[in-house]
């Protein structure tokens, strides 16, 4: 073997691990929804699920403005019951001079942005919703569940949320009662001990 | 200190409530250049007044859109309307761009269905003195053509109660939105006051002898010459079997030609508008006519609508040249003409000379009108007559007592039903 043939060798153990990363590290990216994980709050993203699409998006690209409802859960393994539970109220709408969404979540103290692209406005959807952890055992699996569909007025104000009454709701949204279009369930089988802790507020540990 | 602290707290309150509600549809910062409605061959601006697709008021609230902020909610409450008033299977709304920066314009799409079935009552009315008249129709139409059956007990117009069943076919669109063409037939069985008999018979020179049955074919075309303005033209075969001396039959056939105009004067300070027609048919041997007559009929309305205050003047004047059957000879003492005299007192065979004004207002359901006219034969002296009514009108329903206005003693009239 020459000297120069040496220098490129690769050691076994190298190629088992690069073998071993690529393999999770695709697991893990095939897996419908991915997780975040910080210590304290679960986040999700879903890479090939897509809300901003279909009837939603040519409604959005008429000038109408959108509802979603968001459900993120966590069950126990047995699925059988829900641990805890977030659920975001979006009104997107599309700005038809600058072509960017606008995203505003509905809470008690609501939320907006807006000059998103399509991606980035999905993604700051699910970025808004968080599950707490305090309470949970690291070594316990569970069960993370999430749904998205588009809702009518009647059904964000039928929600009880103060200053969003159906008035107002249909006065902002249209009296339409459109069509329901659902994305998801989407499911994944989880346990924190095996989830890789991001850099951040984590408490624990 | 507090008070001022809690007041800005509330201010910023409010001013996050006023920016939430324009944030939740970012469109809504745009201003609104065009409103439009289409349809499958066809397209109107909002703002154009010759528009005769849309009522007047819901033109009106499409149109004061523009020049506005965009408001997304509410599209489709309008778009419910246009459903409504168009018959359409569909009606959506887009926002689009239009050619100026931050502003849009706004387009309702209408979608027909492809075939729509309609029934209608054109006229149910009571008289106390001629008793129940009627008249509707069922009928349906696929694509640009209309099919429509009808039946009808009729004591009110005409000299005679006719009964029968009538069927028209109707293409609005003949290639182009500007051209229509219309076949119509009806066949009727005649029934007589003795007074009109015992006249007709006395005069045959004016007019027909009383008939038993009528039927009628009347193929016309109809052209929009400018939009305001329709021409209509073709011919109507009349034929009427007579009872007396003996049974024969006789022919009526004549060119027809109307023209019809409707101007929406002014939507500002109050709604007016103004409808003209004239018609005329020419009876002539050459397409095999027994009766030789040319009539001409003229009308103007005019109404002025504001707030629950609606006043409508109409004009009606006629002549006929030449002698015209019972059926084409003008009767004043229905409905339409001096309500609340009696017909067969004016003129039992009706006349060949008319001219009527009617004033109508409205105040709300409340209704009140006053009729002048007179209905002669030419060369004979004409005698002007008077009629007062009140009563209350609904949409299309109408309750109404009518007097005639004469010396001597009160005759009123009821009337109630459904009358266009």
């Amino acid at each position: 073997m020459t000297p120069r043939a040496r220098e490129t060798l690769v050691s076994r153990r190298s190629w088992l691990m690069a073998g071993l990363t690529v393999c999770l590290s695709s697991a893990f990216e095939d897996q419908p929804l991915q997780v975040r994980y910080d210590g304290d709050t679960l986040r999700v993203t879903a890479p090939s699920l897509h809300f901003l699409t279909g009837k939603a998006l040519e409604r959005l690209k008429d000038g109408d403005a959108v509802a979603y409802m968001a459900n993120l859960e966590l069950l126990n393994d047995s699925r059988t019951m829900t641990l805890r539970q977030q659920k975001g109220r979006f009104v997107v709408s599309y700005a038809l001079w600058e072509e960017r969404f606008s995203v505003t979540q509905l809470a008690s103290r609501p939320s907006h942005v807006d000059g998103l692209s399509t991606q980035a406005a999905e993604s700051w959807c699910f970025d808004s919703l968080a599950l707490s952890t305090l309470g949970l055992s690291v070594d316990t699996f569970y069960w993370l569940r999430f749904d998205i569909h588009t809702a009518n007025a009647r059904e964000i104000a039928a929600e009880g949320m103060p200053g969003f009454s159906i008035a107002r709701m249909i006065e902002w949204l249209g009296k339409k009662n459109s069509e329901q279009t659902q994305w998801g369930p989407l499911e994944r089988r989880v346990r924190l001990a095996d989830l890789p802790r991001l850099a951040g507020r984590g408490s624990r540990g | 200190m507090k008070l001022a602290w809690l007041a800005c707290l509330c201010l910023g309150g409010l001013l996050f409530a006023g920016n939430q509600e324009s944030d939740l549809n970012v469109n809504r910062r745009y201003t609104v250049d065009t409103v439009t409605v289409a349809g499958k061959g066809w397209r109107t601006n909002v703002t154009d007044s010759h528009s005769e697709k849309l009522s007047s008021g819901l033109r009106k609230d499409l149109a004061a859109l523009v020049g506005q902020k965009l408001n997304p909610g509410v599209l489709d409450g309008l778009a419910d309307r246009l459903k409504k008033e168009l018959s359409a299977k569909e009606v959506s709304h887009h926002v689009l761009r239009a050619d100026t920066p931050e502003h849009v314009r706004v387009e309702f799409e209408v979608k027909q269905p492809r075939a729509n079935i309609d029934a209608t009552v054109s006229k149910a009315v009571y008289n106390s003195r001629d008793g129940w008249s009627g008249a509707g129709a069922v009928g349906f139409t696929v694509q640009h053509n209309s099919f429509l059956f009808g039946a009808a007990s009729d004591g009110d117009t005409l000299m005679e109660r006719y009964a029968g069943m009538s069927a028209r076919y109707e293409n609005k669109h003949l290639g182009t939105d500007r051209l229509g063409l219309r076949f119509q037939a009806e066949s009727y069985h005649e029934q007589w006051n003795q007074n009109t008999i015992d006249a007709a018979a006395a005069h045959p020179e004016e007019t027909s002898a009383t008939y038993r049955t009528r039927q009628n074919f009347q193929p016309t075309l109809t052209v929009a010459l400018a939009k305001p303005l329709t021409l209509e033209f073709g011919v109507g075969f009349q034929r009427f079997e007579n009872q007396y001396p003996e049974s024969h039959i006789e022919a009526a056939n004549a060119f027809i030609t109307s023209l019809r105009f409707h101007q929406v004067l002014a939507e500002v300070p109050f709604q007016q508008d103004l409808d003209a027609d004239y018609t005329l048919r020419a009876a002539t041997r050459m397409l095999g006519s027994d009766f030789v007559y040319t009539s001409h009929t003229a009308g103007v309305v005019y109404r002025a609508k504001h707030g629950k205050h609606q006043l409508t003047d109409a004009f009606n004047v006629g002549t006929i040249s030449g002698r015209a059957p019972l059926v084409d000879r003008f009767v004043a003492g229905n409905s339409y003409y001096l309500r609340g005299w009696n017909k067969y007192d004016i003129d039992p065979i009706g006349g060949n000379r008319l001219v009527h004004n009617a004033v109508e207002y409205r105040y709300g359901p409340f209704w009140a009108f006053y009729d002048a006219g007179s209905v002669w034969d030419g060369g004979q002296p004409a005698t002007l007559r008077h009629s007062l009514g009140v009563g209350v009108k609904e949409s299309i329903f109408t309750l109404a007592l009518a007097f005639p206005v004469r010396s001597g003693h009160v005759d009123p009239v009821v009337m109630m039903g459904i009358i266009y």
